[in-house]
């Protein structure tokens, strides 16, 4: 699904992507975007962030409410606060529109694709073997696609359950946003870890305890991120 | 420090004050104090020869009035002297002494000499003694120090020589006790040190209070100028009253009326550029990127259109994609000429940054034929940036690097110190010339306007790299010679808001990389 208001813009990148190989849905105005939305219920939603009607940051969040569907904001500023806001609201990744990086854009679409397959356990020992890995109280079964903490199921976007999943699959590693920046989001060497903190704290924010003092996704000074012991 | 050296001020002129009143009143005292003494002493000394000299007189008269014949009777006379002698001043007791003078043929008679029965013999000195024996009958006088019972008194002693008929030559002594002359000027140096450390307190109270009469508006002043200074434009100087202090307030509060207009109409300007740029930003975006998508789909197309046509569709995106860099760079000096930029600061290790912008420009180098020889400190360095644009500025010294170095090894260098970390990127191709070093970082300039340009710069790419060096707190500078190469350093302070004191590193560096000993750099 294709959020843009520009027509030019929206029309050319229908044909573009169309001619990449997607099925496009395009959508004109804000208003109306959600219950579209539900209609058709894409696989990926790409999303302008200054919309008539209703702008873009609350349209991800009415989605969030009931969907977790990768949401690409494409963007023509990149301004610190409107892309914190975007993210928080649930969004999983931007673009910049300007300058024009046909590459990229494909690269995010497919990797918002990628994060959506049901993975494999990337381990050999026995006990993780069956798919179900613990950090703390909270239990990932990676066949299932579904996380629990104290037995109760929790929700996460296919975003936010591919970062989990990397950080819990290799419990030792300390990931540098960078790294995570690459593993889950697949973006080249200059990304913009900004990405990487908000997503930790909507993670933090659903699976931990206390998120101001997280046992699950611990933070490591100066590095980065692991996932907590035991 | 500020609070401090204000207090310091009056400090200093109460101090100063008091200092120099001080001095002078001590001179002043010293004076008043040598001249009483003498005074009295001269006065008292007056009275002493005067008296002195009457009873020399009465002495000598008595005895060459007498016409006494006999041991006895003359001795009786000589003895009745003393005491005739002793109390008849009326200002004070004298001590007398008639003795005979040393040195002369022991006479018929053997009398006594008599003296004052307080007298101690050793107050009369022997100078005198030696002065009356040859004066005649002049008055000779000293000052002697007359032990008391409560200590030693100053004194004079007088003598005179007396002839006695049938005894001989014999000299007259009058001890004179000087304690009361003493005591009043003790008295009055008292009377001085004491005035003189009252008044001392008294001046330095009032010097304390006038000190802080007129420095109390200057504190206001002070303090008002700081609120003014830390952005608290509304803040003025109450000011009534004509005298200078009033005035310098009025003054005072018109320069910051002008300069909080003045920064009032700047600050809106600002706002008003930075919310043009965004809007720019976005209106001239989304119809870029349209054309850029259109030009693309042209441009992949391509073969499927008539040869004449084929080569306008390569131009056309080419020139597209030029475009849309140049609005790009341009958009971003308009950011900073506006000051709407805020980096978003991060401690990082610089290598990692480092070793991002040379992985990015690596297909470039491999492109020339350049290989990009580095030099990384073995440790850990940490310096709070932003990443994103310090990779950009790296990235850009990097292509330029590239782009004029013949194809030549490109070093990197990364050093740090204790407050700064140095980056130099250095190449080794056709340099620049004195003039070109002078314009480098100027908007639109270009070395050499007819070179075929390979890395799509804008013209643009330096006069943002140095902007974020200055974003940063940093410097950037540049080394170069003509057909010896450049060389561009950027210096970063490792905390935001530190200061540099000086580059770790040296511009140009020693010599190349390719130049040293196998194994000191790695790639």
């Amino acid at each position: 699904m294709l959020v843009e208001d520009d027509e030019a813009l929206r029309n050319q990148l229908d044909r573009w992507l169309t001619e990449s190989g997607y099925e496009v849905i395009p959508v004109g105005d804000g208003s109306g975007a959600v219950e579209i939305f539900k209609a058709e219920n894409p696989n990926v939603v790409l999303m302008d962030i200054q919309l008539p009607g209703r702008n873009g940051i609350e349209l991800v969040r009415d989605i969030r409410e009931f969907a977790g569907t990768p949401i690409i904001m494409v963007t023509a500023r990149s301004e610190a606060e409107v892309m914190d806001e975007a993210f928080q609201a649930g969004a999983d990744d931007y673009f910049e529109k300007s300058p024009w990086e046909p590459e990229k854009l494909l690269a995010r679409i497919k990797n918002s694709l990628r994060v959506q397959q049901r993975g494999t356990p990337e381990t050999t020992n026995e006990e993780e073997a069956n798919g179900v890995l613990k950090i703390g109280s909270v239990t990932v079964d990676i066949l299932g696609h579904e996380v629990r903490k104290n037995g109760e199921k929790i929700s996460l976007t296919p975003y936010e359950f591919k970062l989990l999943t990397t950080l819990a699959e290799k419990p030792k590693l300390v990931f540098s946003r960078e790294q995570l920046l690459k593993d889950v989001w697949n973006h080249s060497y200059q990304g913009d870890t900004r990405l990487v903190n908000v997503h930790i704290q909507r993670l933090r924010s659903k699976i931990e305890d206390d998120p101001d003092n997280p046992t699950v996704v611990v933070t490591v000074r100066g590095i980065g991120y692991k996932a907590g012991l035991n | 420090m500020i609070g401090w050296f204000r207090r310091y001020i009056q400090l200093r002129a109460v101090v100063s004050t008091v200092l120099l009143t001080g001095i002078a009143m001590t001179a002043l005292g010293g004076f008043l104090s040598y001249s009483i003494g003498n005074g009295l002493f001269q006065t008292r000394l007056t009275q002493v020869l005067s008296e002195s000299q009457r009873a020399v007189i009465q002495v000598q008269n008595t005895f060459s009035a007498s016409n006494v014949t006999d041991e006895v009777a003359l001795q009786t006379l000589m003895n009745s002297v003393v005491p005739s002698l002793e109390s008849n001043t009326a200002t004070q007791e004298r001590q007398v002494a008639l003795l005979r003078t040393p040195g002369q043929p022991s006479g018929s008679l053997a009398l006594q000499s008599p003296m004052s029965s307080n007298l101690n013999l050793a107050v009369i000195p022997g100078d005198l003694r030696t002065k009356v024996a040859l004066a005649g009958s002049h008055l000779s006088y000293q000052s002697v120090t007359i032990p008391t019972a409560l200590g030693d008194h100053p004194g004079i002693a007088v003598g005179a020589p007396i002839q006695i008929p049938l005894a001989g030559a014999y000299e007259l002594y009058l001890v004179y006790d000087l304690q009361n002359e003493e005591n009043t000027l003790l008295f009055v140096q008292r009377t001085l040190v004491v005035g003189g450390l009252v008044s001392l307190f008294l001046i330095a109270l009032v010097s304390y209070f006038v000190t802080n009469w007129l420095v109390a508006p200057l504190r206001v002043a002070s303090d008002v100028a700081e609120s003014i200074a830390s952005g608290d434009l509304d803040k003025r100087i109450p000011a009534k009253g004509t005298d200078v202090i009033s005035t310098m307030a009025r003054s005072f509060n018109k320069m910051a009326d002008s300069l909080q207009k003045q920064i009032t109409k700047v600050t809106n300007v600002s706002t008003m550029q930075q919310r043009f740029v965004s809007d720019v930003s976005h209106e001239l975006r989304t119809p870029m990127t349209t054309i850029r998508i259109s030009g693309d789909m042209l441009f992949r197309n391509r073969d499927k259109l008539a040869p004449t046509l084929k080569k306008d569709a390569e131009t056309l995106n080419d020139q597209i994609i030029r475009f849309e860099a140049l609005l790009g760079d341009l958009l971003e000096l308009s950011r900073f000429d506006a000051g709407g930029v805020r980096p978003h600061m991060e401690l990082q290790d610089v290598q990692h940054v480092v070793g991002m912008a040379i992985v990015s420009v690596e297909p470039l180098a491999n492109n020339k034929g350049s290989r990009i020889n580095v030099d990384l400190p073995t440790e850990l360095v940490e310096v709070e940036l932003d990443s994103r644009r310090i990779e950009r500025l790296l990235r850009n010294l990097l292509a330029n690097a590239i782009e004029h170095g013949e194809g030549k090894p490109i070093d990197v260098h990364v050093a740090g110190n204790d407050h700064a970390v140095a980056i130099t990127v250095t190449d080794y191709g056709i340099g620049m010339t004195k003039e070109q070093l002078d314009r480098v970082f100027d908007r639109f300039w270009r070395a050499d306007p007819s070179r075929q340009r390979t890395s799509g710069g804008t013209g643009l790419g330096l006069a943002i790299s140095q902007e974020d060096a200055h974003l940063h707190g940093g410097w950037l500078q540049v080394w170069a010679r003509p057909n010896q190469g450049a060389c561009f350093r950027l210096t970063l302070p490792k905390l935001r808001g530190g200061t540099i004191t000086e580059a770790p590193l040296p511009m140009p560096p020693a010599r190349p990389l390719w130049a040293m000993p196998k194994g000191f750099y790695h790639d």
